[in-house]
């Protein structure tokens, strides 16, 4: 029995383990991102600081709030070990909370709980989905580039590419360059999965680690990309995918399609000359075509640009702009592509995303294809049987 | 979440067919026309020989175009309305019969006798050429082999779930209209429609020149919603000829002082009936002046001489 007065041993727990209770708890992480505010009390107007983010101990990441944290002294990669913290479920995830009860102070590496690498467990892509995190995964390298992107004030470099193994294929996000090419197989453990645009993704950073295997069991990047197509319903059912291909014929065009105005700034359409975001600009003509496609078990919708629109329509941008001068209805363009586009046979790839409409395939390619008649007609006739 | 309806590959022989709906329900629901043949249709997809269209009634501010599709195995009705300018203006814009794509919603029409026309609602038209008709045709054949293949495995084994077929490739909505259609039309002759098949694969082949109208081939579909045909009707009587002039004289004015040159049917019911020819009366009487080809009745509800 304890001595009256004295605390209960807190015991320290690692975050993979934390569970919503009202006894405090011990833990030790890292600071993976954090955020200042204040927060205004209704009552009295009063004001007090706020300390929120993200705690990361190699076993899982949690959220935290910290009221009335030290004015400076933390920052990104700061470990700390907080003594006497509350654990709540928000959204079925555990978050930690910092109170004035709760003894918060620095700590080294070596404070950090020790993961065996063995201990994580092995995960497919299929098997991933937002917020995963904890798990390895060994996967090829179907395609990967740098991309510049601005976070906050910052310029920084992510890696964008697709991973894949036999069950399935996710885009990664990559923050930190671990040198990685197309084709390679690699195993990988301290990512996570988060949804961005609809997309899972598997973001890696300076945290995570990155060993290249040989990985004779993984599909080759050109299993991945040039996969024969599958049908229409299972993309819908997949609610989309990283590498998805389809065939189908075009039944109907969406709008906005023709010719679109896009803000130089961002390339949103622009709509009676005002971009959603950078308001009144002067918009850059482009052309595109939302197809409706569709294979008698689906249908989706396939975002062509301008390149495919002028090849599948034959009509370039500046004789559409011709065109419109001559007979100034955006519509009459229009009409022009679906007269032409209407019953063709399109095989699609490309990244397909889904929202309340659909599915929506951004494409990486768009091919006529030419049915071969004669060859349709023999296996029509053979399955038909009893002769012609 | 809505999904787009998919465009069914069908013949028009199994748009003829088809004869059992599926309202849905809720706003805005879809309805589905049910094939005997695991359709299970909100939009098709067809293809064949289209002829020039014929505008139906004479309200111009109302337009409405019909026009008559026609596939190695059958034929069926294409409209458009003022709701689907392009494929009005597309099926007006026809002076001869071409191949063409029809992409639109197919539409169940049941006439008081019982028997129902099958039509289809234009979206999209497009005419081609010979080679991609064919194409399309292609498509339409082997989809609806694909469905005659799962109706006779479904068939064969009815508690099989849906997953397991699923398995095998066959969209889950696949499965849902083939067990409906097993149970809506379960005395169908599946070996008949695909002997109506036939001419279609002809086509795809390359048997050239404008499709012949079948042969009036044994119906596949046999459903019995009415008695067979009463021995013939003797002769009307006296009197029967004089309630048939009441109601074709009232008809003659109604569609005189109406804007589209149509007899709206319940008015015209209301108008006999206060003339002493009510309901069962005035029902003979139409359906008598109907079958002797005096009065037609293009657009439900409306009525002219024919």
């Amino acid at each position: 029995m304890t001595a009256e007065g004295s605390p209960a041993p807190v015991p320290e727990v690692r975050l993979r383990d934390l569970r919503p209770s009202v006894s405090p708890v011990e833990l030790v992480g890292r600071v993976v991102a954090f955020d200042r505010r204040e927060v205004v009390r209704k009552s009295d107007q009063s004001r007090r600081p706020l300390l929120s983010g993200l705690l990361s101990d190699g076993t899982a990441t949690v959220r935290f709030t910290w009221w009335d944290p030290p004015r400076e002294g933390i920052e990104r990669g700061t470990i700390l070990r907080a003594v006497g913290a509350e654990v709540r479920a928000f959204r079925d995830r555990p978050e930690v909370t910092f109170t004035w009860r709760t003894r918060v102070g620095a700590a080294g590496p070596g404070d950090l709980p020790r993961v065996d690498a063995d201990e994580i467990p092995f995960r497919t892509v299929e098997s991933l989905s937002p917020p995963d995190e904890g798990f390895r995964i060994e996967v090829r390298v179907v395609r990967v580039a740098p991309r510049t992107v601005t976070v906050g004030e910052e310029r920084r470099i992510v890696h964008e590419g697709l991973l894949a193994d036999r069950s399935g294929a996710i885009a990664l996000s990559s923050w930190s360059d671990f040198g990685l090419a197309a084709g390679e197989a690699v195993r990988i453990s301290g990512g996570y999965v988060r949804r961005f645009r609809g997309r899972s993704q598997l973001v890696l950073d300076e945290r995570s680690s990155v060993v290249r295997v040989e990985g004779n069991d993984l599909p080759r990047p050109s299993e991945i990309l040039e996969r024969p197509p599958v049908t229409i319903a299972r993309v819908e059912d997949a609610g989309g995918g990283e590498a998805v291909a389809v065939e189908g014929i075009v039944v109907g065009l969406l709008p906005p399609s023709g010719l679109v105005y896009r803000c130089p700034t961002c390339a949103r359409t622009v709509k009676s000359g005002l971009c959603r975001v950078h308001g009144q600009v002067e918009g850059r003509a482009d052309l595109r075509a939302r197809l409706v496609l569709d294979d008698g078990t689906g249908a989706l919708t396939v975002n062509a640009g301008r390149a495919d629109t002028e090849r599948l329509w034959g009509v370039t941008l500046e004789e559409a702009r011709r065109r419109l001068r001559d007979q100034p209805d955006v519509s009459l363009l229009e009409e022009s592509i679906l007269e032409t586009v209407l019953g063709r046979r399109l095989r699609v790839r490309g990244v397909g995303t889904q929202d309340d409409f659909g599915v929506t395939i951004t494409p990486d390619s768009i091919e006529p294809v030419d049915v071969d008649l004669d060859a349709a007609a023999a296996e029509l006739g053979a399955r038909l049987g009893g002769g012609r | 979440m809505a999904l787009r309806e998919p465009a069914w590959r069908v013949t028009a022989r199994e748009l003829e067919s088809s004869l059992e709906e599926e309202k849905g329900e809720g706003d805005r629901a879809a309805s589905y026309l049910l094939s005997p043949f695991a359709a299970r249709m909100n939009r098709v997809l067809v293809t064949g020989t289209l002829s020039p269209a014929e505008p139906i009634g004479r309200d111009e501010t109302q337009p409405f175009w019909r026009s008559r599709l026609t596939d190695p195995t059958g034929a069926v009705a294409v409209t458009a309305g003022s709701f689907q300018p392009r494929a009005m203006a597309q099926l007006r814009s026809s002076p001869a019969a071409r191949p063409a794509i029809v992409v639109g919603k197919a539409h169940l029409y049941r006439g008081r006798d019982g028997v129902g026309y099958v039509s289809v609602r234009a979206e999209g038209v497009r005419f081609v050429g010979e080679t991609d008709e064919r194409a399309v045709l292609a498509d339409i054949v082997r989809q609806t082999l694909d469905r005659l293949d799962l109706l006779d495995r479904i068939a064969r084994e009815p508690d099989r779930s849906d997953e397991s077929f699923g398995a095998e490739g066959s969209p889950r909505s696949w499965v849902r209209a083939a067990r409906e259609s097993l149970r809506r039309y379960p005395n169908v002759d599946r070996e008949a429609f695909r002997r109506d098949l036939r001419p279609a694969l002809r086509r795809v082949a390359g048997d050239s020149g404008p499709p012949a109208p079948p042969a009036t081939p044994p119906p596949s579909v046999t459903v019995t919603r009415l008695p067979v045909a009463a021995p013939a009707r003797p002769a009307p009587t006296a009197a029967e000829r004089a309630e048939e002039s009441t109601f074709l004289d009232h008809l003659d004015e109604i569609a005189e002082a109406s804007a589209d040159g149509y007899a709206d049917l319940k008015e015209l019911l209301a108008r006999v009936a206060s003339q002493g020819l009510a309901g069962d009366r005035a029902e003979a009487a139409l359906s008598r002046l109907e079958e002797e080809g005096v009065v037609e009745e293009p657009i439900v509800g409306k009525l002219r001489r024919a």
